[in-house]
């Protein structure tokens, strides 16, 4: 050290200073190398893990058509924004909100509640700002990627029901897999994430395994705004499988028509081909328009009629076909006829059973409709004589009742490729309820049985699939709506990560039939009457067709007591058919609810529906050798 | 200036130690083509080592005493520049109005050169031969001195930039025979005053909410929520320890700074990416070859032939060892994030510039040592 001071002992200090420097570059190293050397493995997992993402590809669902190939649905393609969960990280969302609800002009709230709801969830990588967007959109995204790097425009199939209200209730709809399932060990399973869509209701529920495609993925390289800067990987989705349905597209739109003119327009008109069980049609009115749970979800607009839906009285959403359930009035005196033929309360020598006028149980008297004498079954049946099915009842008794449910499968679901199908309820399933809280069962509840009233409400199509089993003369094929599944190629090579085998396609596997086994003779008595109803002067006369022979039953469901039936509370009104009478080619229930009497809206509807299948059949098959074929 | 020349000037020029410099400089070069390949960072930074090397020489080459003379004008000029940079004329980034854009001279960084005049001007004043231990009132005009740059850059606001000027007093007062007392009563007043002054500070809420969360990241790294503040601190230990050994061999397709999630890489966070790139070995080297060059400027502050040139020296060296520490430690994730540049190596005119005349300094005082 050249300057000399007394009083500091200044090459010291100047030491301190250089081992100070030694110290810092020591304290630098030692950390560099805990960092690089100790936990260099974990950081560059780490560094990978944050630039590598996988995007899914999703699959297109597979079409649906009619019998006739006719399109019911499809998925098209439509954009939508995403913001990316990763670069939105680092933003504070209130800067965003009025942008995005200017930009693309969405409602300000709910911008809001969707920018809470991706702060809130941490595991999704992207959420849907704004579906099926226009060109403007895309082009304000695009103008403003420097802005606003976080949104993104993606491709995704959307599910689309281009005939909207038109067999809503026999395709259903998809929607986005909700929580609950989630947890449900079902869904576990089959690996299924948040955010994918699954069929809810309907054929879309019921064959979901088969539409649902396989979603591929895109591995890719993105930087710190969540921007693809380089694709790793890509395996292509494969497309879920074509769906056939039985559905006749024609008698649909007449069958959904006749309800619309009805003056409640509540209903339901189902028409199968009782030779196999396709259903032909099957309408529910009111009903609802599947988009509106595809796109509506994340508009305000769209939860709102989604909400309306749901509590409007009328109940749009539910299918009467196969979920109400009424009771079956006159219709029920059908099967009773059968059933009293095959447990000997009647044969068809000895049929007559008095009329009366009605009959006394106690000291309670209850009325038929008309006096008719001591009349046959046929004619009972024809002119539906409440009188005559009081007795045949009570001489059945209740367990002969009680057979005929079981004997017609009442007690059990159609076993329509549908989800949600209500089971009827009749006295078997009442019996130990009544006894329990009466001690008896007593005699008035078995007369009531016998016109379908009281402890018997049935769904629909439960109702056709007995009356088609009539027709057939004790055939019962179960209702359905699946005609094929359609074959799917398979995506990728085999033996390779990125490979879906093919998928079969297969055809509807009809079971046996049940059987109902009764004497030629005793078909032709009920046969003979149900076309009476019709052909004979009975109680749907009117709706009579020259060249074309509908056997047919009237029913008058009461829904209040007597007098008090009016306005809303007036009865529901049933038309159980068949046609051709002795060779049917097509079965059908109407029912409209609260117009009254059966034979004045029921039949008529009925019939509109045979028409347009005649006049259908006539053009496509005009000989008869083809129709004996059948 | 030829005059001023000589050829014995050439003997005793310390070469070494420019040319350590020099490494450094073109190795930080490398780096910032690293952060950012597709940028002209790395070029703009050769022209700036360009110019600094020119100022470098004339201040090397020029007699040191002779600036310590005209400090007060210097120390004049450099507040002058500062107060500018307060007025319309300064130019605002990141929130700070740190800049000044001059016709011809273009945009630079004024509280980055006024280090130099201060660190003359404490030169001058506590420069005269000692003949007692520090008193009262040389620390009182000494911190006066310090005191006035500091006011104006904290009302830029860059703490950053504030921070760096004080080692310069530290290192004048504990070489101007401050008590040994005092130094051991700073150094555990310090000890105490920091993680107090947090407490209080986050309790009285003059810590932002931002501040503390950065400080947070340090603590406990893991418990910090990824996308707040402590994102920095993140992303750059995760780069550094992704260099691993060797680093990723010019693989910067997939590197941290390419892919943006590295922030500022070529500036503030330019030995992350030194990390990424050399590893463990390009680390260790680069801060051997700092301890280097820092022990150079030590050796030369002990050859100077007056105290104004040794306190000149130790002043950069501890404002260099300092802004080092701060730098790394900040890069290393055990400091908090504060906008402190590493010294040569981090990318801009300013400081490169500041820097090699600051080095200029060190060489011009080694060159006069045998002069009386």
């Amino acid at each position: 050290m050249k300057i000399y001071d007394h009083v500091q002992n200044l090459r010291a200090r100047v030491g301190t200073i250089q081992i100070l420097v030694f110290v810092v570059v020591a304290i630098l190293g030692v950390r560099l190398y805990a960092l690089q050397i100790v936990k260099g493995d974990y950081y560059s997992e780490r560094a990978e893990n944050q630039r590598v993402r996988l995007i899914q590809i999703p699959a297109p669902r597979g079409a649906i058509f009619d019998r006739n190939g006719k399109l019911l649905v499809d998925s098209r393609p439509t954009y939508n924004i995403v913001i990316s969960n990763e670069a939105f990280k680092s933003i504070d969302p209130r800067e965003r909100v009025d942008d995005y609800s200017r930009g693309l002009a969405l409602e300000r709230q709910f911008v809001v509640e969707r920018l809470n709801l991706l702060k809130k969830q941490h595991e999704f990588e992207s959420m849907v700002l704004k579906e099926n967007v226009n060109i403007a959109d895309i082009a304000w995204v695009e103008a403003h990627s420097l802005e606003f790097p976080e949104l993104r425009v993606e491709l995704q199939p959307r599910r689309n029901y281009p005939l909207g209200t038109t067999l809503a209730h026999v395709l259903g709809y998809v929607g986005e897999i909700s929580p609950k399932q989630l947890e449900q060990d079902e869904y576990k399973q089959k690996g299924f994430r948040p955010g994918d869509i699954i069929g809810k209701g309907g054929l879309e529920q019921y064959y979901d395994e088969y539409l649902r495609g396989r979603p591929g993925y895109r591995k890719v390289m993105v930087d710190s705004r969540g921007r693809v800067q380089a694709e790793l990987e890509r395996v292509e989705p494969q497309s879920g499988q074509d769906l056939v349905t039985t559905i006749d597209l024609d008698l649909q739109l007449e069958a959904e028509k006749r309800l619309s003119e009805t003056p409640t327009k509540r209903g339901t008109i189902v028409a199968m081909d009782p030779n196999n069980g396709e259903l032909f049609a099957l309408a529910s009115a009111p009903s609802f328009d599947p988009n509106i749970f595809v796109t509506g979800s994340s508009t305000p607009e769209g939860r709102k009629q989604i909400a309306a839906y749901w509590q409007d009285e009328k109940r749009p959403l539910y299918n009467r076909a196969i979920q109400g359930r009424y009771p079956p009035g006159s219709t029920w005196k059908i099967p009773e006829s059968l059933a009293g033929l095959q447990q000997g309360a009647i044969s068809v020598e000895k049929s007559n059973l008095v009329c009366g006028g009605g009959i006394t149980i106690g000291n309670k008297f209850t009325r038929c409709m008309g006096s008719h004498g001591a009349p046959p079954l046929s004619f009972a049946i024809t002119k539906s004589c409440d009188g005559y099915y009081y007795r045949l009842a009570l001489k059945m008794g209740i367990e002969g009742v009680i057979k005929m449910v079981e004997d017609f499968g009442y007690d059990k679901r159609s076993g329509i490729d549908l989800p949600n199908e209500k089971v009827p309820q009749t006295p078997k399933s009442w019996m130990p309820y009544v006894v329990k809280r009466e001690g008896k069962w007593s005699d008035i509840r078995t007369v009531y049985s016998g016109i379908g009233q009281d402890t018997v409400v049935v769904t629909p199509i439960s109702m056709l699939h007995a009356i088609a089993a009539i027709g057939m003369r004790g055939k019962q094929y179960t209702p359905h709506l699946m005609r094929e599944i359609k074959p799917i190629a398979a995506v990728g090579n085999e033996g390779e990560s990125n490979y879906f085998p093919a998928r079969q396609g297969f055809l509807y596997q009809n079971t046996e039939p049940r059987m109902l086994v009764a004497a030629d003779d005793q078909w032709d008595m009920i046969i003979k009457g149900m076309w009476g109803v019709v052909n004979g002067g009975g109680t749907a006369g009117a709706i009579r067709m020259a060249n074309f022979e509908i056997a047919g039953k009237t029913g008058t469901a009461q829904v209040a007591e007597l007098g008090k039936d009016t306005g809303d509370k007036k009865d529901h009104a049933w038309f159980v058919s068949f046609a051709p009478a002795y060779k049917p080619e097509i079965a059908m229930v109407a029912l409209i609810e609260n117009v009254g009497f059966g034979g004045s809206f029921a039949a008529p509807a009925s019939k509109g529906v045979y028409e347009t299948y005649l006049a259908k059949r006539n053009r496509e098959q005009p000989s008869d050798r083809e129709v004996a074929a059948r | 200036m030829a005059a001023i020349i000589e050829k014995r000037d050439f003997r005793d020029f310390d070469w070494q130690t420019l040319l350590i410099a020099l490494l450094i400089s073109f190795f930080g070069v490398w780096q910032i083509r690293n952060a950012a390949p597709d940028e002209t960072y790395w070029s703009k930074q050769i022209l700036g080592i360009g110019i600094a090397l020119v100022g470098f020489f004339f201040i090397a080459f020029y007699d040191y005493r002779r600036l310590i003379d005209l400090a007060p004008v210097f120390y004049a000029v450099g507040l002058f520049l500062l107060l500018l940079v307060l007025t319309p004329l300064g130019h605002e980034s990141h929130g700070q109005k740190a800049w000044l854009k001059l016709p011809v001279v273009g945009q630079f960084q004024p509280s980055e050169f006024v280090k130099i005049p201060t660190v003359l001007m404490l030169a001058k004043y506590f420069g005269e031969r000692r003949t007692s231990v520090l008193r009262f009132r040389e620390m009182i005009v000494g911190g006066l001195i310090f005191a006035a740059p500091i006011a104006l850059i904290m009302l830029e606001p860059d703490a950053g930039q504030a921070i760096t000027y004080f080692p310069i007093l530290a290192a004048v007062f504990f070489l101007s025979a401050i008590k040994v007392r005092y130094v051991v009563l700073a150094v555990v007043a310090v000890a105490i005053f920091v993680p107090t002054a947090y407490i209080v500070g986050v309790k009285a809420g003059v810590i932002k909410r931002y501040q503390q969360e950065r400080i947070n990241a340090i603590i406990d790294p893991d418990s910090v929520d990824p996308r707040g503040y402590g994102y920095h601190t993140i992303q750059s230990v995760i780069t550094v320890g992704k260099g691993g050994v060797t680093g990723i061999k010019g693989d910067t397709e997939t590197s941290q700074s390419v892919l943006k999630f590295l922030p500022e890489p070529h500036t503030d966070f330019i030995f992350a990416v030194t990390a990424e790139n050399t590893g463990f070995i390009g680390c260790i080297s680069l801060l051997l070859a700092y301890a280097v060059l820092l022990t150079r400027m030590i050796s030369g502050a002990r050859e100077a032939s007056d105290r104004g040139g040794m306190l000149v020296i130790m002043s950069i060296v501890c404002g260099m060892t300092f802004q080092i520490f701060m730098n790394v430690g900040m890069a290393l994730g055990f400091l908090p994030v504060i906008g402190v540049p590493l010294p040569l190596m981090s990318a801009g005119l300013s400081a490169i510039l500041s820097t090699f005349i600051a080095i200029g300094f060190v060489v011009s005082v080694k060159l006069r040592r045998f002069v009386n």
